[in-house]
This record gives structure tokens, sequence and C-alpha cells, in this order.
């Protein structure tokens, strides 16, 4: 699936979506990412979904809005979703809005991938 | 939103004036706005490591918030500018042209009853980092204020705490 912004390698129903810009800030930027993501949702039911934030070094409120909807969206579909690679410069963002009680972070992608591959959904 | 300042009257005027202009309220003008403030106060040498980043946050929520909801989204109305630093601080109020807006509207995202909320962190952001967040004439105007030296966050010192 060609992306302008996100490299997607899927191992089954384990999908790692990686977000290759690195400003989040720009509405049309946030709704196309929003909706590359979305789709994954489709493609992949009950989907382990790790999605890498390493390359990203500015991240507004509105991809955070935009981050819990994909959340919600991955467990309606009884899925699951983690978040990886997030620098410790953005980290306060989710850590003020209470975001990283929510969703579980790894340092990195390939930590996620590991768990989930350990223990299937 | 708690302890959310919204005052009715006009800012107290700003001293140590660094930049002052006035926006068409274009969102594709937001970038352009955005590296003007920070390059009138990069000189002033109160900008240090990692603020521009958060800064770069802050100002986008702002001049977002004003184009957005403040001016509803009309290209015909402006967003002014203001921005004041001396040596230890600096100051940034951005004027829409709306009617302001209500505490009671922004939504408190650590209630854990709205932790699922798709919009409304925008200001919890900027308290965090900011020294001083105020809105005057009844939300029209954002009044964002940093000392040089303010720790980076509540969140970071926590950690450190911990």
């Amino acid at each position: 699936m060609p992306s302008e912004f996100l490299n997607v390698q899927a191992y089954e129903n384990i999908v790692l979506a990686q977000i290759t810009k690195e400003r989040l800030l720009d509405a049309p930027t946030i709704n196309t990412l929003a909706q590359e993501l979305t789709l994954l949702l489709d493609r992949y039911p009950k989907i382990s979904l790790v999605l890498d934030l390493a390359a990203v070094d500015y991240l507004s409120s509105a991809m955070l809005g935009k981050i819990v909807a994909l959340y919600k969206g991955v467990k309606t579909n009884k899925g699951r979703m983690a978040m990886a690679g997030v620098k410790p410069a953005l980290m306060p963002l989710f850590k003020v809005t209470q975001l990283d009680k929510l969703m579980e972070f790894f340092p990195e992608a390939k930590d996620a991938i590991f768990l989930y591959k350990r223990k299937p959904l | 939103m708690k302890n959310l300042r919204i005052l009715p009257g006009e800012p107290p005027p700003l001293h140590d004036l660094v930049l002052t202009r006035t926006w068409p309220s274009r969102l594709d003008l937001k970038t352009e706005i955005m590296d003007t403030i920070i390059n009138s106060l990069r000189p002033r040498g109160v900008l240090s490591e990692g603020d521009e980043q958060w800064l770069t946050l802050c100002l986008d929520e702002a001049v977002v918030n004003a184009m957005l909801h403040g001016n509803e989204g009309d290209p015909g109305l402006s967003v002014r500018v203001e921005v004041a630093a001396d040596a230890q601080s600096w100051t940034i109020c951005i004027h829409d042209q709306g009617e302001g807006f209500s505490a009671d509207a922004i939504p408190d995202v650590t209630d854990p009853a709205s932790l699922l909320l798709e919009h409304g962190r925008g200001i919890r952001i900027m308290r965090e980092w900011l020294t001083d967040l105020v809105y005057y004439r009844g939300g029209a105007t954002i009044s964002m204020h940093r000392r040089a030296s303010s720790p980076e966050s509540v969140a970071d010192r926590s950690d450190q705490e911990s």
C-alpha cells in the first residue's frame, strides 16, 4: 500500500506502521495520515498495531486526537495497539494528557513486535 | 476545564515589544507566522535548547485556535500578534476577532471519563510548558508567558522526583 507518510509492514495480523513525516502539525498531513491508518483497520481485522513514531519531532494535539481515534478503532475490533520509538522530547505530551496510561509504550518497535509475536491474540 | 483563566478585559500593554504584526486569518500562513515569532525571539537569547520544539507546538495550537475557533475559519478576518521579550522572559499575545469562549467548553482531558475524547488537549499541553497562560477579551486574546528558567514540564519534574 503506497503511502506518502507511512511505511507499513505486516506479519500476519501484527502490523508495523512507521510514520515517516517529522512534523505532524498541518491539518492536511494529519488528515491524510489518519485516513491511511484507519485503512489498516479495514485491511487487518483484530489487528496488533505497532505505531512507530521514531521519525517524528513535532506532534500537535490534533494528531494526538487522531491517535486516540485510531486506538478506539483498534479496541472496537478487539485488537491491540502499541506506541513505539516516541522521542524523549515528545513523551511529556503523552504524559500530561495521560495517554501514557491508556496505551502501551515501547522504546523501539521491535520490542513491541517481539511481545506481540510471543503473545498472539 | 478548571482553573483556566479567561478574563473579560483587554490584556495589559506589553513592554519590550520585539514584534507587532497582523496577518490574514489563513491557515496556509501558519508556518510563516510561527517562524516569524520564533525568529523574533531567537536573537534575544531567551530560548534554551528544547524550547523551540515546545514553542512551535504552543504556537501551532494558539494560531490554529485563533483562526479556526476564534475567527471561525473566515479568511477575511485577521490575527494580530504581539511579542515582547526581556533578558529573562517572553510574552506572546495572539488576538483574534471572535467572540471568545467559555472554560466550560474545554474538556479536562486528564479526567478518566474524558480520556478517549479526540479533541481538547491543546490548552492542556500549552499550560504544561508555559509559565503563565491567560485569555483576555473573553478568550479572543491568548497571552502566553514563559520565564527562561522555567522547568521543561511538570511531567519531567515528576520523572525527576520519582
